[in-house]
């Protein structure tokens, strides 16, 4: 598949009274916008706040974060299954508002939402930090069901998102990359005959109870390992609807910019042949967990890969997936290389993750979740506090009388991402 | 908590969803539980076919205690 992404270079959001784009800043309305999120009679209130980099600014509790993004030409719509009808994607051309996020807040869907600030130590450990993000800060209804909230406010980010990479449709892009991934036949050609076959193999969160991941709108944990092209992905084929720690969860944003993929399509036909991804679930069946790893690793046989990099979401028994992923490809002689973070304890001495293998000796880690971070007091907030005590990472007495919260790191979004997102690194 | 009852000389039954990370805790008798969000029960079944469902959970359990084993045991229900 190959699919050409105009990034069109975000450097501010503004209110106004219409809505636009107009030389690299977001002009937002928000009438129109909040209209069809308030028309869902489980949100019973909806605004818009801006949050912009260095910015004394905390938003939390924060569920997704999501990038604007429309298909210009191809097939499809962006989120498939979700917003747009389902149809294939990952072709033609695709723009992004690149630079900015949408990301939906306020009063709590699962107990695992977390924090972004924009400025101090916190903005340290999360990409998002340097995002102009879009806020909707939503409220429920009274006596709500939560697994239906999740979904409402699950769509109303992703609907957002979309009616706003709709203002890109027309425009000139700042930069063009055109990504394209190869069918089996084409990865065979004499050119990459002697370039290692390298696969992704993708861990979706699946485990249920608002810990779950949509492939083209279906629950991932109703599915078998399958394939993907990794110009799908971009082109928003893989959502997140989780609800797990918020250091390890992978948003929707990051399933679109996964900079795996990215970076195994950048050497690709000169360090490597990369020759496809695959997705597999992480269920709290032991039968799926391993019918789930067998087929991934039938898989990585049949593209005979040579090596495979292999990635996590969330951690505990989903650990169990990984080390089945990873035993079972080791096993056919596929090389393995995982990404994962460790929950080693507050001093770091405990054990890593739930499960191992010899055989796992080649790891990526994210960072140990359970470090104690203290983040200062800001200016404002946006969203609301109330959760801080009873959020993962959080405990009781986390928020200070003065403002500033001290708690693990599994409270901050995507500080230890385990698709490698991270920016802060150590030796 | 496994190890740490055993080596007081009480065995010890651990019934667990993931018996993978039993297996690598150290867990010398093993029962595989049902599922994660659910170890010893099945809400989807009627009552009286996960009274029975529990039922032969805890029988396993009981018979694994009273087995001796010299290695890491799984017992299957």
């Amino acid at each position: 598949m190959k699919l050409e992404v105009g990034y069109i270079d975000i450097k501010g959001i503004r209110f106004g009274d219409y809505n636009a784009v107009e030389d690299g800043i977001l002009i937002v309305n928000p009438e129109p916008l909040l209209e069809p999120v308030l028309e869902d009679p489980l949100i019973k209130s909806a605004h818009f706040e801006i949050a912009t980099p260095g910015e004394s600014i905390r938003i939390t509790p924060v569920k997704d974060v999501i990038e604007p993004r429309v298909k210009v030409e191809g097939g499809g719509g962006v989120f498939p299954g979700m917003v747009s009808k389902v149809d294939t994607v990952g072709s033609g051309k695709t723009h992004v508002l690149r630079g900015m996020a949408v990301v939906t807040a306020g009063p709590i869907v699962g107990f695992q939402e977390g924090i972004i600030d924009m400025t101090g130590l916190g903005a340290e450990y999360t990409p998002f930090s340097k995002l102009h993000n879009l806020v909707l800060v939503m409220e429920p209804v009274e006596n709500f069901k939560q697994h239906e909230y999740e979904a409402a406010a699950r769509l109303a980010g992703l609907r957002t998102a979309a009616a706003i990479g709709e203002l890109a449709k027309e425009l000139v892009p700042d930069e063009t990359v055109v990504y394209e991934t190869p069918s089996v036949a084409e990865s065979f050609k004499e050119e990459w005959k002697d370039l290692p076959r390298v696969g992704y193999v993708m861990m979706l969160q699946s485990q249920g109870l608002l810990h779950d991941t949509y492939v083209y709108g279906v629950d991932a944990k109703r599915t078998l390992s399958t394939m993907i092209s990794a110009t799908e992905v971009m082109d928003g084929a893989i959502v997140s609807g989780n609800c797990v720690s918020a250091c390890d969860k992978n948003t929707t944003y990051h399933h679109q910019n996964n900079p795996v993929i990215h970076d195994l399509l950048a050497v690709h036909g000169k360090l490597i042949n990369f020759v496809g991804t695959i997705i597999t679930n992480e269920n709290v069946y032991l039968d799926d967990k391993i019918r789930s790893s067998d087929w991934t690793a039938k898989m990585a046989n049949y593209l005979s890969l040579d090596a495979a990099i292999i990635t996590q979401e969330g951690f505990g028994n989903p650990d169990t997936d990984l080390i089945m992923n990873c035993t079972k490809l080791e096993k056919q002689g596929i090389k393995t290389v995982i990404i994962t973070d460790e929950y080693a304890g507050q001093d770091g001495k405990s054990q890593s993750l739930a499960d191992a293998d010899e055989l796992a000796n080649a790891v990526v880690t994210g960072g140990n979740a359970n470090e104690v971070v203290v983040l200062p007091s800001l200016d404002r907030v946006i969203g609301t506090l109330d959760y801080v005590d009873i959020v993962a990472g959080g405990h009781d007495g986390s928020l200070r009388p003065d403002g500033s919260i001290e708690a693990e790191l599994q409270i901050i979004i995507g500080s230890t991402n385990e698709m490698g997102f991270n920016r802060m690194s150590a030796r | 908590m496994v190890k740490e009852i055993e080596r007081t000389g009480i065995p010890v039954v651990h019934i667990c969803t993931v018996t993978p990370i039993s297996m690598t805790v150290g867990a010398n008798r093993i029962v595989p539980a049902i599922a994660i969000p659910h170890p010893l029960g099945n809400p989807e079944l009627p009552f009286d076919d996960e009274y029975a469902l529990r039922r032969k959970l805890v029988d396993k359990a009981l018979e694994a205690l009273s087995t001796e084993v010299d290695d890491q045991t799984i017992f299957e229900v």
